[in-house]
């Protein structure tokens, strides 16, 4: 007669071991498995949700939520170097978090930063910083961030001026952004707007250090306009005699030109008879 | 004879509720079930019959002590092989007809292939549900369902029957047929044990019973030596004598028209009550001895504990 | 077999229940809806069709196991069907173990059925019977078996509707696991971190089953994974049934 105790604790022993040796194996499965690398990033799936629209249903009102899970994911999934196409979807993936909680500000910002800096992907920057500004009109760092990648990254000085002109639209926008604006069209080459904004600037300047810039600006506009009526007159001459002319004065001589201009100081400017070009007598910047 | 079944010291205590509150249901039973016999199960409600079932079952753990069957513990589930268990209500599954249920349970028992047929179709010929057998159990009525359950109770052909309120809710034919196939099964040397209320049957066919009252078992032993056979009182009902003539020698219990019923204490006053009987010149219609009942025996350990 | 025995009956009953045609149904729905929506997409419509019709087959399949998985235990215990069945000589983790491979056929049979009409409507565009989606439906089955054996587990000890929260717990854990890792990697060495590792190691990882993006985008698997998947996905179930049949050892049937 086989006592009671002795099968039921052979039995529950079994079990426990059972028990003990499936766990065990499955957490060394589980550690073989990461170890496979696999085509697809955990949490990637969001690359092919095929846009933000979509999602906004799917989350059933967490909307706000869900942009904040998926910016935290697209931190670190940005943050990841191993993961050499992390960019190919860079403007998807935020346009999604856009999408979904429009008035989050820092996806904007960050996004539009990884662009430049890491991805190089200037087209994906404008794109959300657009984005940022179309859903955000009163924050006037969307575009004053384009206008700055324009100005200084891409070089698209009408671009970048027409981001200036934009930011300085809304309210609380800075007043250095008048001035860029303003510096934008002096590169873009519309000197005679810029003098006019530049002189405007100066009339309005609150402070002695606002004049001073401003001053400095006209300078420069004023310089290269009259370098460039100069270094006109002095090609047509070339055009007539065959070579420059020894001195600016010649040019008022032969009626090349009608008078010489002065710089904004009252001073001549410098003519090397070489080249034909003409030159301030000191930099703008350190009158 | 080996014992069907053997109950030593058999504890059971149920928690229950939130925060869990003891409380013990079996105290220690013990008792006995030989081979071949009838064993009757009694009890007030409540006392513990249906968890003494389950333990023998093995559909409970007891806490303390040993539930043996045919020398198995009741915890493995060998010990069931030879077993056939009718329940009080029928738990069966109502999708399946009774011939799915019973070739289910067939194969339960592990029954080779050609047996299970043959033993199938012989088993519902029995019980009677041959027509019924291939509509689904939830058409059938109580008195299909109790048949069903018989069924499934003996689909293994087991040594030992256990039948938890066999007799329960049927009318006096329906009681006097499972009667019947009890004493049946125990010509054909099952063993039998049954829980019932209705004291008239058990005392009709056990061969022993024992009473549970509050988880302890009160009386056991045959039937034979808990229920003596000594006289109570006597039952006697003349014609043609006035009740008053007896005077205290019995109890006048009714006049109808010229009879009288009385109930008369001791064998001496029945000689007397008779010689009367035939000095006046009256008729006796009946004598009945009333001898010590079941039922007198379990109310009176009832109320006692 | 008397575990044979038992699945016959679950699955016949799993059979009569409205619940799985209802949710067949949705999941045809599903998939033929892919097909609408399909038109209206700019570009690829073959890929929108793959990605709902594989989720159809993944969500409703999940609900199926749990919807029905938690009452299977429960029912028994509840119309006390499971005193007659206990009372012959059955081992406990038999029952169980029944139980389970009923449910399992009975979802194996929806899930073929799911996937034909899927594999019908992809056909119908492409002409071609792709192999790697009846990969990816293997090891979404391969995931519905583990959930069928966490419904039964928690159908052992619960009431159907608790049992359906805590299955549906795990699944949202299982999914979620990557979480956990990125956790750990930002996290300083110490007690603290060990405890997250040990957690991660031991909560169900029920990405490795999801080779859905991977095959709708035509990204490579690596065939490693297909062996350790498997394998992960058999020890974990075994794990889960274990702790099942431990649970409903001890149980008294009052």
């Amino acid at each position: 007669m086989k006592t009671p105790l002795f099968r039921k604790g052979s039995a529950a022993a079994l079990l426990v071991a059972f028990l003990l040796a499936s766990a065990g194996a499955f957490v060394a499965l589980k550690a073989a498995t990461d170890r496979i690398v696999r085509g697809k990033q955990p949490g990637a799936s969001i690359i092919y949700v095929p846009s933000g629209k979509f999602l906004k249903y799917a989350t059933f009102g967490y909307r706000a939520l869900a942009a904040d899970l998926l910016y935290l994911w697209a931190i670190q999934y940005y943050s990841t170097p191993t993961i050499d196409d992390r960019f190919d979807h860079l403007d998807h993936i935020f346009a999604i978090i856009n999408e979904l909680d429009p008035r989050f500000q820092d996806p904007y910002e960050v996004g539009a930063l990884i662009a430049v800096q890491e991805a190089r992907d200037l087209r994906a920057a404008f794109a959300i910083l657009d984005r940022g500004a179309a859903n955000n009109p009163d924050q006037w760092v969307y575009p004053f961030n384009a206008g700055h990648v324009a100005l200084m990254t891409v070089k698209d000085y009408p671009l970048a001026e027409k981001y200036f002109e934009q930011t300085m639209k809304i309210p609380g926008a800075p007043d250095f952004v008048e001035r860029l604006r303003a510096n934008a069209m002096f590169k873009k080459g519309d000197l005679e707007t810029s003098w006019q904004t530049w002189l405007d600037i100066y009339k309005r300047a609150p402070d002695e250090r606002t004049k001073r810039i401003a001053s400095n600006h006209l300078y420069n506009v004023k310089a290269t306009i009259d370098g460039k009526a100069l270094e006109a007159a002095a090609a047509k001459y070339r055009d007539r005699f065959g070579r420059f002319p020894a001195d600016l004065e010649t040019l008022v001589r032969t009626g090349f030109a009608s008078e010489l201009p002065k710089d904004l100081d009252g001073n001549d400017y410098l003519y090397d008879a070489a080249t034909g070009k003409a030159r301030t007598v000191t930099s703008p910047w350190k009158r | 004879m080996s014992d069907a079944i053997r109950i030593r010291d058999l504890r059971k205590n149920f928690r229950l509720g939130f925060i869990p509150k003891t409380r013990p249901v079996l105290k220690g039973i013990t008792f006995s079930v030989r081979e071949g016999e009838i064993f009757g199960y009694l009890g007030p409600n409540g006392a513990g019959k249906t968890t003494t079932i389950k333990c023998l079952l093995g559909l409970i753990r007891p806490d303390a002590g040993t539930v043996d069957i045919f020398g198995r513990s009741s915890l493995s589930p060998r010990s069931r092989e030879t077993l056939g268990f009718l329940p009080e209500n029928p738990y069966f599954y109502d999708y399946l007809t009774a011939r799915e249920f019973l070739a289910f349970t067939a194969d339960l028992f592990g029954l080779a292939r050609r047996d299970k047929a043959e033993r199938i179709a012989r088993l519902l010929k029995l019980v009677g549900l041959e027509r019924a057998a291939d509509l689904p159990l939830r058409k059938y009525s109580r008195g299909m369902l109790q048949r069903a359950g018989l069924a499934q109770a003996l689909i293994n052909d087991p040594k030992l029957v256990i039948l938890d309120e066999p007799l329960g809710g049927m009318d006096p034919l329906g009681r006097k047929e499972i009667r019947d196939i009890i004493v049946r099964f125990k010509d054909e040397g099952k063993t039998v044990f049954f829980t019932s209320h209705i004291l008239q049957d058990i005392e009709m066919i056990c061969d022993r019973v024992a009473i549970i009252v509050g988880g302890r078992i009160v009386r056991e032993g045959a039937l034979r030596d808990l229920v003596s056979e000594k006289v109570l009182f006597t039952e006697v009902t003349v014609s043609g004598i006035a009740a008053e003539v007896f005077g205290d020698l019995g109890e006048s219990l009714s006049v109808q028209g010229d009879r009288v019923l009385l109930r008369v204490f001791g064998e001496a006053k029945v000689d007397e009550v008779l010689d009367l009987v035939r000095d006046r010149r009256g008729r006796l219609v009946s004598l009945s001895p009333r001898t010590e009942t079941l039922e007198d025996i379990f109310v009176e350990t009832v109320t006692r504990t | 077999m008397k575990i044979a025995a038992i699945a016959g009956i679950t699955f016949k009953e799993a059979k009569r229940d409205r619940v799985l045609y209802l949710l067949f149904f949705f999941a045809a729905l599903g998939i033929v809806a892919a097909r609408v929506l399909a038109v209206l997409t700019v570009g690829d419509r073959i890929k929108i069709i793959k990605d709902v019709g594989l989720a159809s087959i993944s969500l409703f399949g999940v609900l199926m196991a749990i919807l029905i998985g938690t009452g299977l235990v429960y029912k028994e215990i509840d119309k006390k069907t499971i005193f007659t069945l206990l009372a012959k000589p059955l081992h406990r983790a038999e029952f169980i173990l029944g139980k389970f491979l009923g449910l399992v056929l009975t979802l194996c049979v929806m899930t073929l059925a799911m996937t034909l009409i899927f594999l019908a409507i992809v056909y119908a565009h492409t002409l071609r019977i792709e192999t790697p989606l009846l990969v990816a439906v293997g090891f979404i089955f391969l995931e519905l078996v583990l959930i069928t054996a966490v419904a039964v587990l928690f159908s052992c000890f619960s009431t159907p509707i608790l049992s359906s929260l805590f299955t549906l717990a795990f699944y949202l854990i299982g999914h979620l696991s990557w979480g956990l890792e990125l956790i750990i990697r930002k996290m300083r060495p110490g007690a603290g971190r060990t405890l997250v590792r040990g957690l991660y190691a031991f909560l169900p990882d029920l990405e490795n089953f999801n080779f859905k993006t991977e095959v709708v985008h035509g990204l490579p698997i690596p065939a490693g994974i297909y062996l350790s998947s498997f394998l992960y996905g058999v020890c974990y179930t075994a794990f889960i049934l274990g702790l099942a049949v431990l649970v409903f050892r001890r149980r008294d049937f009052i």
